[in-house]
């Protein structure tokens, strides 16, 4: 970068807020996503600004210069959100780390981007309330991050996402200016909801400096079970089922063999290694409802064939269950060194034939594919399990991805549930949105971003 | 694992970033480089030909106190720590080591009576560099040499461990036998620790072997990438334990007990002569207080009215899973009462030499421990690693605390009193 404008760029954060080493800078050219730029992609700068103030200057410098801005939290989209650019400017946003306020009687907190989502759940639960959006990484993701991917989680099932919560931003936009968005009530339809439309836009309409969110009572209590399956066909035609019951679980998980024998062989907590499939449930709510969801759950499981149902009886219990889930991509990290996880996400009741085309697909292609989804939200994480460094086989794995795609959108669905476009599907989008669809985005994009500087080449392709 | 077979570890990287929830040194610098992902992927690079293996590479290198934090943490068990030290090895073998660390690494450690007369020196001569606390709590400096004025230092023993002691001790009515590494820290700087294991082992009718050609483990040269040190120090190690006719070999050190335990395998894996040897000597390598809660402490405990809080060293903590037994061994005291600390395994940042090679941030890493342990209502810490000692007692100075610091061996060994 040239002397003047570093300096300039300096002058806004100062001078150990901004990073400029090579070796420091090449470090930002991955993010969770299999995608990484190297060295000739590496950003011209890194810079930490702390405060709106210093973000609206950053842009306005920036826009003045036609300079790309890549805005971060933590780096851990897996959409290759946040991969860098050789032109670009790393803007990172963990100095933005405050949670302003929670105020208990109105049920809403506001809090700085770079507040780390765990911290900020930990921190409303102490009052009795609860921020139920829970990305897997969500100990060490960013809340601006979550916003701008839209991040879900588990308990989507019942509790929904991201966007369910925010109801408002202060976002500068990509020529400097300081707007807010929505409102502190959980009523507001005063203009359009920019909210809405900045939420999941994935760091390319503006910079999201400050956020509002609704906050709900934390359950009093949970209760966890596994339903063991000889047949993977039978669990995910119980999904649905459960739901149709009257039933909405916190969280529906689904794991198929692959996933039980790796975990089993990693934690031995006593997974029934020889099931087809287990649904691993879990219900919240007032300590009185908890058995009776419980009950109801298992009598639809073993009608839908399930051979056992295993409830957690204590919290110990229940814990291992949740830790073998979460040690479920270390577990298979030992079968093959690169995992991939898909996110196409398909209505509920077309599981069980996208999950038999997934296993087609695995065939045809001649690599393996897991399966572990949140499958209450009909979130199928198809795992593809493969090594990086055999570009053969890895020709194949992005077929199969195609494939996948296609049967998800063929099956009502959409190309991610939870992950984002970014850079790893920008190629389909269009697929789902059709020409037009993709027309109007990039309209709303040039119309904020005249001079396409946020996170340019992100989800619309250029 | 050798430079070339890294490949196979770096791939394993699924570069989640959960190692930013842990890594003491990214909680200070922030940059994506300090934290494990970063130095990973960095290393990736130089083996790909995308960064170069050059001062700037090897500064980020030497950003990681080996705590093991992130390896515990990793869904992918990525073993960060072995990764940074074969780039370190890498940078001694491409580059050589630095002026400071040549001196101390190959001219000092590898010639153990070379390293008894300066220690002899230092023992000697610090009265004019350092002066004196009253408190009794160590030194500070008096002269600029390279150390923070603020720096608290515990003096040299101006009498080793090892010369107050003949090589066995026998207990009355003996019923084991065991082996003392003494490890540099206990001999040379805090030879009371030693001496209170020592009136422990007495007191439990065990008798002690305190081989006196024992030298220094090799951990400052094996984490500072010089294995030619390492490596010849692991055999001098393995050639004074391998052998004796004793049921273990006791470790008061967090570090020297990875060492013995796991790491000489790896360091002499080249060395056919050495393979079944180390294999011997890592089986009777435990740590004192693994061995302590084995056997249980026998004969009269008086009462040690104290409430304590206990640092989980890293290489004790992480690097050989001792957890329970230090406070199993506490609660068997009588008066002892343990009021834990907020996240006792956290690095206290001292990391042998990386605190004198970056003294300011592992003292912000440090600062983060004293607050922890100022949060209790203990009024003594106790731990299992001399160095964290060194270092804590050092954090606590500054912060101006009063809190007494001691090895669990010292604590334990007042129940005999």
């Amino acid at each position: 970068m040239q002397a003047e404008l570093l300096d300039k760029f300096r002058q806004i954060v100062g001078k150990e807020y901004v990073l400029d080493q090579f070796e420091d800078r090449y470090c930002y050219t991955y993010d969770a996503s299999s995608i990484s730029v190297g060295k000739t992609g590496t950003p011209a700068l890194v810079v930490r600004p702390a405060n709106v103030g210093e973000v609206s200057l950053i842009m306005k410098l920036a826009n003045e210069f036609k300079i790309p801005i890549i805005p971060r939290g933590a780096g851990t989209n897996v959409s290759g959100g946040t991969v860098s650019r050789a032109d670009a400017v790393v803007m990172v946003l963990d100095r933005m780390n405050k949670i302003i306020l929670i105020d208990t009687k109105n049920l809403v907190a506001e809090l700085e981007p770079g507040v780390v989502t765990a911290d900020f759940q930990s921190e409303v639960e102490k009052l009795g309330l609860f921020y139920p959006p829970d990305p897997a990484s969500r100990g060490y993701s960013t809340m601006g991050g979550n916003v701008a991917e839209c991040a879900g989680g588990p308990r989507g099932a019942k509790y929904g996402v991201t966007r369910d919560y925010v109801l408002g931003l202060e976002v500068v936009l990509a020529t400097g200016e300081i707007i807010k968005t929505g409102s502190r009530t959980m009523k507001s339809v005063a203009g359009y909801d920019l909210t809405r439309l900045i939420v999941g836009s994935e760091g390319t309409l503006a910079i999201v400096t400050k956020i509002i969110v609704k906050l709900i009572p934390l359950p009093e209590g949970k209760k966890t079970m596994l339903a063991i399956f000889d047949d993977l066909y039978k669990a995910s035609e119980t999904v649905a089922q459960v739901f149709m019951a009257g039933v909405v679980p916190t969280t529906l998980e689904l794991l198929d063999n692959i996933y039980i024998r790796n975990i089993e062989d990693y934690v031995h907590i006593g997974l029934p290694v020889d099931a087809e499939a287990v649904l691993l449930i879990e219900v919240d709510g007032y300590m009185e409802c908890l058995d009776r969801q419980i009950e109801l759950v298992s009598k639809i499981c073993l009608e839908q064939g399930a051979v056992k149902i295993q409830v957690a009886k204590t919290p110990q219990e229940a814990e291992e269950l949740w830790v073998a889930r979460r040690s479920a991509f270390a577990s298979v990290s030992k079968v093959r060194p690169t995992i991939i996880g898909e996110d196409a996400t398909v209505p509920r009741d077309k599981i069980p034939d996208v999950v038999k085309q997934i296993r087609e697909i695995a065939e045809k292609y001649k690599i393996i594919i897991a399966v572990l989804g949140h499958a209450g939200d009909g979130n199928l994480h198809a795992t593809i399990l493969t090594d990086e460094r055999d570009k053969e086989e890895m020709v194949r794995v992005e077929k199969a991805i195609g494939e996948i795609l296609h049967a998800s959108l063929a099956a009502g669905g959409t190309l991610t549930g939870e992950h984002g476009i970014g850079r790893m599907k920008s190629k389909y989008l269009g697929l789902e949105v059709g020409q037009d669809g993709l027309n109007l985005m990039k309209t709303i994009k040039r119309a904020l971003d005249p001079n396409n500087i946020l996170n340019p080449g992100q989800m619309l392709g250029e | 694992m050798e430079w070339d077979e890294l490949e196979k570890e770096v791939v394993r990287c699924i570069k989640c970033g959960s190692c930013q929830t842990v890594c003491p040194i990214f909680k200070e610098i922030r940059s994506e480089a300090s934290v494990a992902r970063g130095k990973v992927n960095l290393i990736k690079a130089v083996i790909h030909g995308d960064v170069e293996a050059n001062e700037n590479f090897a500064e980020r290198m030497s950003w990681c106190l080996n705590c093991k934090a992130c390896v515990t943490n990793c869904p992918s068990g990525v073993k960060v720590d072995q990764l940074v030290l074969q780039a370190r090895r890498k940078l001694v073998e491409d580059k050589g080591l630095p002026f400071t660390k040549k001196m101390i690494l190959r001219l000092g450690l590898r010639n153990r009576w070379l390293f008894d007369i300066g220690m002899k020196m230092g023992a000697l001569t610090q009265g004019m560099m350092f002066r004196t606390l009253e408190n009794g709590r160590g030194m500070l400096p008096r002269l600029p040499m390279g150390l923070d004025y603020r720096r608290l230092i515990m003096p040299v023993s101006d009498k080793p461990l090892r010369t107050r002691y003949p090589e066995t001790i026998v207990a009355e009515g003996a019923v084991k036998k065991v082996a003392l590494f003494t490890g540099c820290m206990v001999n040379y700087i805090n030879p009371a620790i030693g001496e209170a294991v020592i009136k422990i082992l007495v007191n439990n009718k065990i008798s002690i072997v305190i081989p006196a050609n024992q030298h220094c483990c090799g951990t400052p040269a094996f984490a500072n990438g010089d294995i030619p040190t390492a490596v010849e120090l692991a055999k001098a190690t393995v050639d004074h334990f391998a052998d004796l006719d004793v049921d273990a070999v006791l470790i008061v050190c967090g570090s020297c007990g990875c060492a013995l335990q796991s790491e000489y395998r790896d360091l002499l894996k080249d060395e056919p002569a050495y393979s079944e040897k180390v294999e011997r000597l890592s089986k009777k390598v435990v740590d004192f207080t693994v061995f302590m809660a084995e056997i249980g402490l026998k004969g009269v405990l008086h009462p040690v009215d104290k409430v304590v809080t206990y640092h989980e060293s890293c290489h004790l903590t992480r690097g050989q899973g001792v957890k329970s037994q230090p406070r199993q061994l506490m609660n068997s005291i009588p008066g002892i009462q343990i009021s834990e600390m907020k996240d006792p395994g956290r690095c206290c940042g001292a990391a042998g030499s990386f605190s004198l090679s970056h003294y300011e941030l592992s003292m912000k890493i440090n600062q983060h421990k004293v607050k922890d342990i100022a949060a209790t209502n203990a009024t003594t810490l106790v731990t299992g690693c001399p160095s964290c000692i060194m270092h804590i007692k050092d954090g606590l100075n500054q912060g101006g605390y009063d809190t007494e610091v001691l090895h669990i061996a010292e604590l334990i060994a007042k129940a005999y009193d």
